[in-house]
């Protein structure tokens, strides 16, 4: 049996496609940590990943994407140490980060095209590829105007372009929805859906709607860790039966706020319509059925 | 008012709490120490024919003014001028705009906080001229005055305007950097070669050293007894060790009519200011040029909807050719069309023009009109932030850096491709290696400089400085053969491109692993 558990390892890393974060931290300076002991494990499917700014998001998926090393732990894709061999992770890597750029002077074809060659892909394909792309993200009407010229939304639907260029395994797209339009949102979820059977995608974004329809899995962080992690119905779970809507007046909503946690305010015939979430309710209040957003806000407030 | 001083405050405070000023601090600082040679050093920085100052307070004050009125000048400007661009690339400056500020009151802000970085530095230079002082002088008693009176008139002046400077020629030339640089260039030039002939022309001097040298002359020649026309160096000359002469140089009493002129080159230079607000944009022209082109981008209305898992799969290709063929693409476009036509003039000229005279003075400054390009290549992730593609990339060290580098190599090869077939043809077989590796070298240096500082002004301000040197015949700084014909020379330069390949490398390995 010892015998083949080589060659059982190295059949396993052909199969699967998980990714292992193990005891991972961040840490800044002698207090500061951008991540704290950090640990999760990832398969196939989209992982929804959400947190108020600064919860360290953006700099698990940094680490992740292999352009900052942790200072502790490791990181495993497909039992592959990716902090050690960041060549493995970067042949199987789709990464559109929060806050990119382009070069201005390239136009779109020609910047999907450099991009390509810097992942290590080509061929005599690579133009069919790239079209196909423009096409679906609705770029190729643009793809010969420099980039300079485009809109926020047009660039970070390249941004998209070059993340999906690869055939990646792992897709991570931190706050991918920024500057698009309604429909194009849309349109990114139906893009991105079709990969979750193929690959691992991680979607981060503190947006709860963008993770809520696509996500198989949600994972929530704050301050540098996590809070939970598991199938949205579960994350809904901890506060099904806490969710409540009542009708106040403006002058008492100051009040009402420091002692609930408030979801949204609708007005209504000059008073507020509010949505909060509370264990003792207010008298008057009518039993809501939860979402993930309600879950996300009371996991953020009383973590 | 008190808005005002807080613009200037901030505008001071974002520039100078930088990685690249820290360094340009230390470099001026380690200049400073430079500027009165120790006794027995073998170069000197102000000379009269064999005479040397006596090392006593006022030769410190003035020397070191002196320097520091020429170099500042020289180097202050590209230290400076990117304020107003800084303020496009961040968007700061619509904000800006959209309040109440007058272009007067943002432009002569620019010109104060230019001031003070360029103040700051001064400052620092001040500091070690009274500490060489208490290191070289020669027995005679400290006299803070001498050095104040010299800082005052002749380096204060002269570096605010060169403040001006930086923003006229950033409103007027806006982006086009390099013709900016190339402009300065040759109006530093022409400022240094202007010999005045009266004591009211003395006025003229922007650098407001002529005067002071003049007196140093008369004093030379009193002291030798000749009449004849001294002959004067200023800069860093290597090799004179012969023993100096000494003479007596206690200052100079500054006619009025000089003190005056110093205070009207500063307002002439606010007199600028006003004249120009007029004609600056308030950061609209780029916003009506990419109105103009989004409105052609925009219509993109093909609504094909694809399946991801359906499409086309890549090979595997890690041929750097294509990052090659990008990297070249990137740096033919980083200036604007026309101005390739500089460039085709230069090379025409290294065709035609002497040997001697393409080699030693035209290819450095065809070369050096390449330095935002230069500057540029392997600094563009960080500016257009596209650090994240490039460093996430397969083997950025081993693939992208090196096509970033070759493609620099190529680029400064092709411009002196005429050279190069002339040193072909002569069986010129050193020039040759030398012309090679120089254009190796400045890539190299560019790269290194690039990443060390993690921006271009260090490697831009030093290019410019090598240059300058280069053309004024200094042998010390020929990094292309110009001046230097022995087989050693080149096995020197070769030993140092080695050393800069291994640095860049080493440097740019860290910077990957040091990301946050």
């Amino acid at each position: 049996m010892d015998l083949l558990r080589p060659l059982i390892k190295s059949f396993q890393k052909f199969k699967i496609m998980q990714l292992e974060i193990q005891n991972i931290s961040k840490k800044y300076s002698r207090n500061k940590y951008g991540l704290k002991d950090f640990s999760m494990t990832i398969d196939k499917g989209i992982l929804g990943l959400l947190g108020p700014n600064g919860a360290g998001k953006s700099t698990l998926l940094k680490m992740i994407a292999t352009v900052s090393k942790p200072t502790d732990g490791v990181i495993l894709l497909n039992k592959n140490n990716i902090v050690k061999d960041a060549n493995y992770m970067r042949k199987k890597l789709g990464f559109l980060p929060q806050d990119f750029g382009v070069y201005p002077n390239l136009n779109a074809f020609e910047f999907l095209e450099y991009m390509a060659a810097m992942k290590g892909v080509g061929g005599k394909d690579s133009k069919l590829r790239i079209t196909q792309l423009l096409e679906g993200l609705n770029l190729i009407d643009a793809a010969k105007k420099p980039i300079g010229s485009y809109s926020g939304g047009m660039k970070q639907r390249v941004g998209i372009a070059q993340a999906l260029l690869n055939d990646p395994k792992l897709i991570i797209f931190d706050e991918p929805t920024v500057g698009l339009d309604p429909e194009e949102r849309v349109r990114f979820r139906n893009l991105i859906s079709d990969l979750a059977n193929e690959c691992i995608i991680i979607l981060s974004s503190h947006i709860v709607s963008d993770i809520d329809t696509i996500a198989d899995r949600v994972a929530v962080m704050k301050s540098g860790t996590l809070i939970t992690e598991g199938v949205q119905e579960d994350i809904i779970k901890s506060v099904s039966e806490k969710v409540f809507e009542t009708v106040i007046d403006k002058a008492h909503f100051s009040s009402f706020k420091n002692e609930q946690i408030v979801v949204s305010t609708t007005r209504e015939n000059g008073r507020l319509k509010v949505r909060y979430i509370s264990k003792t309710p207010i008298g008057n209040s009518v039993q809501k059925l939860a979402n993930l957003e309600d879950a996300y806000l009371y996991l953020t407030k009383t973590n | 008012m008190k808005l005002f001083f807080k613009t200037i405050k901030y505008d001071y405070l974002q520039r100078t709490r930088s990685y690249a000023f820290l360094i340009t601090l230390c470099a001026s600082l380690a200049i400073a120490y430079t500027f009165v040679p120790e006794p027995n050093a073998n170069y000197s920085t102000i000379r009269i024919a064999d005479f040397v100052g006596d090392y006593n307070a006022a030769w410190f004050g003035y020397v070191t003014a002196i320097m520091t009125s020429v170099f500042l000048s020289l180097i202050g400007f590209y230290l400076v001028n990117s304020g107003i661009k800084v303020d496009i690339d961040t968007k700061v400056g619509q904000i800006v705009f959209s309040t109440a500020v007058t272009n007067f009151k943002y432009l002569f802000s620019k010109v104060l906080s230019n001031f003070f970085v360029l103040l700051t530095i001064v400052g620092i230079v001040f500091l070690m001229s009274i500490v060489l002082f208490f290191l070289y002088n020669n027995g005679t008693s400290f006299n803070l005055f001498q050095f104040i009176k010299p800082y005052t008139l002749i380096t204060i002046p002269s570096l605010f305007f060169v403040s001006v400077i930086a923003v006229v020629f950033e409103v007027c030339f806006g982006r086009y950097s390099i013709i900016q640089n190339v402009l300065f260039f040759f109006l530093f030039s022409i400022m240094m070669v202007f010999v005045p002939k009266t004591e009211a022309q003395y006025a003229l001097d922007v650098f407001g050293n002529k005067i002071v040298i003049h007196e140093m002359e008369e004093m030379v020649r009193l002291v030798s007894g000749t009449n004849e026309k001294q002959d004067l160096a200023i800069g860093y000359v290597l090799g004179n060790t012969t023993k100096a002469s000494k003479f007596n140089f206690n200052g100079i009493d500054f006619p009025l009519i000089f003190i005056l002129s110093r205070l009207l080159w500063m307002c002439f230079g606010i007199c600028i200011i006003a004249l120009i607000s007029y004609f600056f944009h308030r950061f609209d022209v780029k916003e009506h040029l990419s109105t103009k082109l989004k409105s052609r981008v925009n219509k993109s209305s093909i609504d094909k909807d694809i399946s991801l898992s359906q499409l086309t799969k890549l090979k595997t290709n890690y041929s750097i050719f294509p990052i090659l063929k990008t990297e070249i693409l990137l740096l033919i476009r980083k200036e604007k069309k026309w101005l390739w036509l500089i460039n085709v003039i230069g090379m025409v000229l290294l065709t035609l023009v002497p040997f001697k005279m393409a080699h030693q003075i035209g290819l450095p400054i065809l070369w050096f009109l390449q330095v935002s390009r230069l500057s540029n290549l392997v600094t563009k992730e960080t500016f257009n932030n596209t650090h994240y593609f490039v460093f996430a990339s397969y083997k950025p060290l081993q693939r992208v850096l090196f096509s970033q580098i070759l493609a620099g190599i190529m680029l400064m090869l092709f411009l002196s491709a005429p050279l190069i077939i002339r040193c072909i043809i002569e069986i010129n077989y050193v020039a040759l290696s030398a012309v090679v590796l120089g254009a190796v070298f400045i890539v190299l240096l560019a790269s290194a400089l690039g990443i060390l500082s993690n921006g271009k002004k260090l490697f831009e301000v030093l290019f410019f400085m090598i240059t300058y040197a280069n053309i004024n015949g200094i042998k010390f700084v020929d990094y292309f053969g110009g001046f230097q014909t022995e087989y050693t020379y080149i096995l020197k330069l070769l030993i140092l491109v080695c050393t800069l390949v291994s640095l860049v490398f080493f440097m740019r390995r860290n910077q990957l692993k040091n990301m946050t």
